[in-house]
C-alpha cells in the first residue's frame, strides 16, 4: 500500500497573515530537499550553503524549477525564511516546507523516509535528497552534483555520497557494514548506511513502504538499510565524491550498545534478504575509490582496545566457541598472545568472524542480544589492528579495500552454512 | 509369640502387596496417558513445523511490523526460530496435558478416602510445580549469567568472570531453596542453609569487587586530583613541547 500524505504536516509560508487567506495551492518543485531537525544556528548554515549551491533559477525539462527545501518544526518559525530571503535573491529556486519530525538518530531513519515521500508525493517532486545530522558540514557543490544527478544526467534510483573522511572515522562502516554489503550485494558505494541520500521517487516510495511496518509499531528511528532495498529491486546504484563532511555526535557514548542497534538492524536486514544475495553473483564493476587522506596526526591509543580484547578473550571462550568454529578461535589465541605493537587481526580471519555472526544471528545459537555483545570485543581488536597497521604505513583506503575483497572471496562459505548450517557446525 | 509375629508380617505384607497391586494400574495408566500424549503432540508439532514452513511463517514474521515493532521478542525467543518455538509450545502442551489426564487416572484407582492418594497426589502435583521452577531456574541464571559476563567484559572489568559465577549461584541457589520449600523438604533448615549461602554469596561478591576494584578507584580519584592543573588553558598539553605547536591526536569515530 503507498503511504498517504495524510499524516506530514506541511505547511506554506503565508505572505501576510491577516490577509483573506486564498485556497492554498500546493507548492510544486522538482526537487524536494530534506532536512533532519538541527540546531537553530546550525540550519541557518545549511539554508545559506544551499543557497549557495542554487544560485539561480535552474530549468529543468518540464520548466518547473522550485527546489523545495523541507524543514522539521522543532526550528523558529521566522528564521529559516528570513536567512533564505537575506542569503538567496528572489531568483533562488529554493522554497520552504516545514514538517513534523523530532528524530534526533545517528542514521536516517524509517521516519525520515516515509516524511520525504509523503512530501515528495504531495508537492509532486520527481526526486528527494535527504540531508542527515550536521549537514551543514556539507560542501554545497556536492549538493548541487547529487540534485543535477537526480533530475538529469544519471539513471541511479538511488545515489550516495563518497565522504573523504580521516582515516580512522566510521570505522563501524568500514569493518563490518561496507565488506558485507559489498559482498552480499555487489553493490560498491563505501557508505550504504549514508548520513545523506538522493533518492528517485520510485526509491523514495519503495523505502516509505519499508519504513511503515516500523513507524506504525512506534519504532520511528528504525534504520533502514536503502542499498539493500534498491538491490533487492534490481535498481541502479551510483555514488558520488562529496568530500568532507562533519559526522554527527551519537546521543550514547556506549559504544556496546550502539554496535548493537546498527550490527543488529543490519544482520535481521540481511536474514530477511537471504533468497536476494545469495542469488547474486557478479560484481558490478565500475567501483572507483578515493584515497582517504593520510594520517598527520599522532595515532589514537590502541592499548584500551587490545586491553578489552584480552579481557574478553579470557572470560568470553565460553560463548565465542558456541558461535566460531576451533579454526577461528585457533586464530583468536594467537591474536592474544600478541605483543601490542605487533598486533594483527588478518583480513580472512575477520571476515569469518563476521560471517559466523551472521550465521550465529540466523540460527538463533545464542542470545541475540548476547551475541552482539561478544562481538564489540572482536571488533575493538579488528580496530586496533587496522590503526596499528595504518600506523605502520599502510593505506587505510586500501586496507579497507583489501578486506571487502576478501569479503567477496568468502562468500561461498556464508552461503554455504546458511544453506546448510548442520553441514559445517563448528 | 511366633505365630502372632508371623500373622503380623503376612497382614503387613498382604497390605502392603494389595496397595500396591490396586496402584500400579494407575501408575500404568499415567505412563500410557503421557505417553500417548507425548506421541499425539509431537505427531501435532510436526504437522505444526510443516504448515509453518510452507507458509514461510519465519519469514513473514520477521517482515510483519508484529516483530518490527518488538524486537524484544525476537531477543527473548532463546535459540529457535518462531515456528519451532510454536511447534515446541504444542508437544509440551500436549505432554502436560498428558501428565494432567494420568494424574486423573491415578486418583480414580484409587478410593476417595485412601490415606495414600490424600498423600500422593499433592505430592505428585508439587513435584511439577517443582520441576517447572527448576526449569526456569536454570534458564534465568544462565541467561542473567552470560548478561553479566558480557556487560563486565564490556566494561573491561577483569574480575567478569567471577561476577558471572557469583550472579548465577546466587539465582541456583535461590531456585534450590525455592523448590525444596515447595516440596516442603527440610522446613526451617532449608531457610537457614539459604540465608547463610545467599548471604555467604552476597558478601563474596562485595568484597571481591571492592578489593577488585581498589585500584579502579584510587586510579579514578587521582585522575579527578591531576584534572585541576590540566584545566589550565595556559598548561602546555601532554606530550608538547614549549615553543612547538602541538602534535594533533587523529580523532577516533566508530560512526
Amino acid at each position: 500500500m503507498t503511504p498517504t500524505s495524510s499524516d506530514v504536516d506541511t505547511r506554506q509560508p503565508t505572505p501576510d497573515a491577516t490577509a483573506p487567506a486564498p485556497e492554498p495551492t500546493p507548492l510544486t518543485g522538482d526537487l524536494l530537499i530534506c532536512l533532519t531537525p538541527l540546531p537553530p544556528e546550525d540550519l541557518e548554515a545549511t539554508l545559506k550553503n544551499l543557497a549557495g549551491a542554487f544560485p539561480e533559477q535552474q530549468t529543468a525539462g518540464n520548466g518547473n524549477s522550485n527546489i523545495l527545501v523541507a524543514i522539521p518544526d522543532a526550528a523558529p518559525a521566522s528564521s529559516p525564511d528570513s536567512v533564505l530571503s537575506t542569503a538567496a535573491p528572489d531568483s533562488s529556486p529554493l522554497r520552504l516546507l516545514h514538517y513534523s519530525s523530532s528524530s534526533t538518530a545517528l542514521f536516517l531513519t524509517a521516519a525520515d523516509y516515509l516524511n520525504a515521500f509523503k512530501m515528495a508525493q504531495e508537492h509532486n517532486a520527481r526526486a528527494c535528497i535527504l540531508l542527515g545530522p550536521e549537514s551543514q558540514t556539507l560542501n554545497p557543490g556536492f549538493v548541487r552534483d547529487l540534485a543535477a544527478a537526480l533530475l538529469g544526467s544519471s539513471a541511479a534510483d538511488l545515489i550516495l555520497p563518497h565522504y573523504r573522511l580521516g582515516p580512522n572515522n566510521g570505522l563501524v562502516n568500514s569493518a563490518i557494514l561496507y565488506p558485507v554489503t559489498r559482498a552480499l550485494y555487489r553493490q560498491c558505494p563505501r557508505f550504504p548506511q549514508a548520513i545523506d541520500v538522493g533518492l528517485s521517487l520510485r526509491m523514495a516510495e519503495r523505502l516509505a513502504m519499508a519504513a511503515q511496518p516500523f513507524t506504525a509499531a512506534g519504532q520511528n528511528d528504525a534504520i533502514l538499510w536503502p542499498v539493500a532495498e534498491a538491490a533487492s529491486a534490481n535498481w541502479p546504484v551510483a555514488e558520488i565524491d562529496a568530500g568532507p563532511r562533519g559526522l554527527p555526535q551519537p546521543a550514547s557514548t556506549d559504544l556496546n550498545a550502539l554496535l548493537s542497534e546498527t550490527a543488529g538492524s543490519f544482520f535481521s536486514d540481511i536474514e530477511a534478504r537471504a533468497s536476494i544475495w545469495q542469488r547474486v553473483r557478479f560484481y558490478q564493476p565500475g567501483c572507483a575509490t578515493p584515497e582517504t587522506p593520510f594520517s598527520t596526526g599522532t595515532l589514537p591509543d590502541v592499548s584500551p582496545m587490545l586491553e578489552a580484547f584480552r579481557v574478553a578473550y579470557t572470560n568470553l571462550q565460553e560463548i565465542w566457541s558456541l558461535v566460531l568454529p576451533p579454526q577461528t578461535l585457533l586464530g583468536l589465541k594467537h591474536l592474544s598472545l600478541m605483543p601490542p605493537a605487533g598486533f594483527r587481526m588478518n583480513d580472512e580471519l575477520w571476515t569469518r568472524i563476521v560471517y559466523d555472526f551472521i550465521l550465529a544471528y540466523r540460527l538463533r545459537t545464542i542470545n541475540r542480544g548476547h551475541l552482539l555483545g561478544a562481538l564489540t570485543p572482536l571488533y575493538l581488536a579488528w580496530v586496533a589492528s587496522h590503526i596499528l597497521l595504518t600506523g605502520a604505513g599502510a593505506a587505510p583506503e586500501q586496507h579497507i579495500e583489501d578486506l571487502a575483497a576478501t569479503f567477496e572471496r568468502d562468500k561461498a562459505y556464508l552461503v554455504s552454512r546458511w544453506r546448510w548450517p548442520d553441514r559445517f557446525n563448528p | 509369640m511366633l505365630q502372632q509375629v508371623h500373622f503380623a508380617l503376612s497382614e503387613s505384607t498382604h497390605r502392603v502387596l494389595v496397595k500396591l497391586a490396586s496402584f500400579l494400574p494407575g501408575l500404568l495408566a499415567l505412563l500410557v496417558a503421557v505417553l500417548l500424549f507425548t506421541l499425539i503432540g509431537a505427531a501435532l508439532a510436526a504437522l505444526v513445523r510443516i504448515i509453518l514452513h510452507s507458509m514461510r511463517f519465519d519469514e513473514r514474521l520477521s517482515r510483519s511490523n508484529v516483530f518490527a515493532g518488538n524486537a524484544n521478542i525476537q531477543n527473548w525467543s532463546l535459540s529457535h526460530s518462531p515456528s519451532v518455538m510454536l511447534a515446541r509450545v504444542v508437544l509440551f502442551g500436549c505432554v502436560i496435558l498428558g501428565i494432567v489426564v494420568g494424574i486423573s487416572a491415578l486418583d480414580a484407582s484409587y478410593s476417595n478416602n485412601s490415606e495414600t492418594s490424600k498423600l500422593l497426589l499433592p505430592y505428585l502435583t508439587h513435584a511439577i510445580g517443582a520441576i517447572a521452577i527448576l526449569l526456569a531456574g536454570n534458564l534465568i541464571a544462565r541467561f542473567l549469567s552470560r548478561s553479566v559476563l558480557i556487560g563486565a567484559v564490556n566494561a573491561r572489568l577483569h574480575y567478569a568472570r567471577m561476577l558471572s559465577e557469583g550472579v548465577k549461584w546466587l539465582v541456583l541457589v535461590l531456585t534450590a531453596a525455592m523448590v525444596l520449600d515447595h516440596l516442603e523438604i527440610g522446613g526451617t533448615v532449608v531457610d537457614l542453609a539459604f540465608g547463610i549461602l545467599f548471604g555467604g554469596i552476597v558478601l563474596t561478591l562485595a568484597l571481591a569487587i571492592g578489593l577488585g576494584s581498589r585500584d579502579l578507584v584510587s586510579r579514578s580519584i587521582e585522575k579527578t586530583a591531576e584534572r585541576a592543573p590540566d584545566a589550565d588553558p595556559s598548561a602546555p598539553p601532554p606530550g608538547g613541547e614549549p615553543g612547538k605547536p602541538p602534535i594533533p591526536i587523529d580523532t577516533l569515530r566508530h560512526f
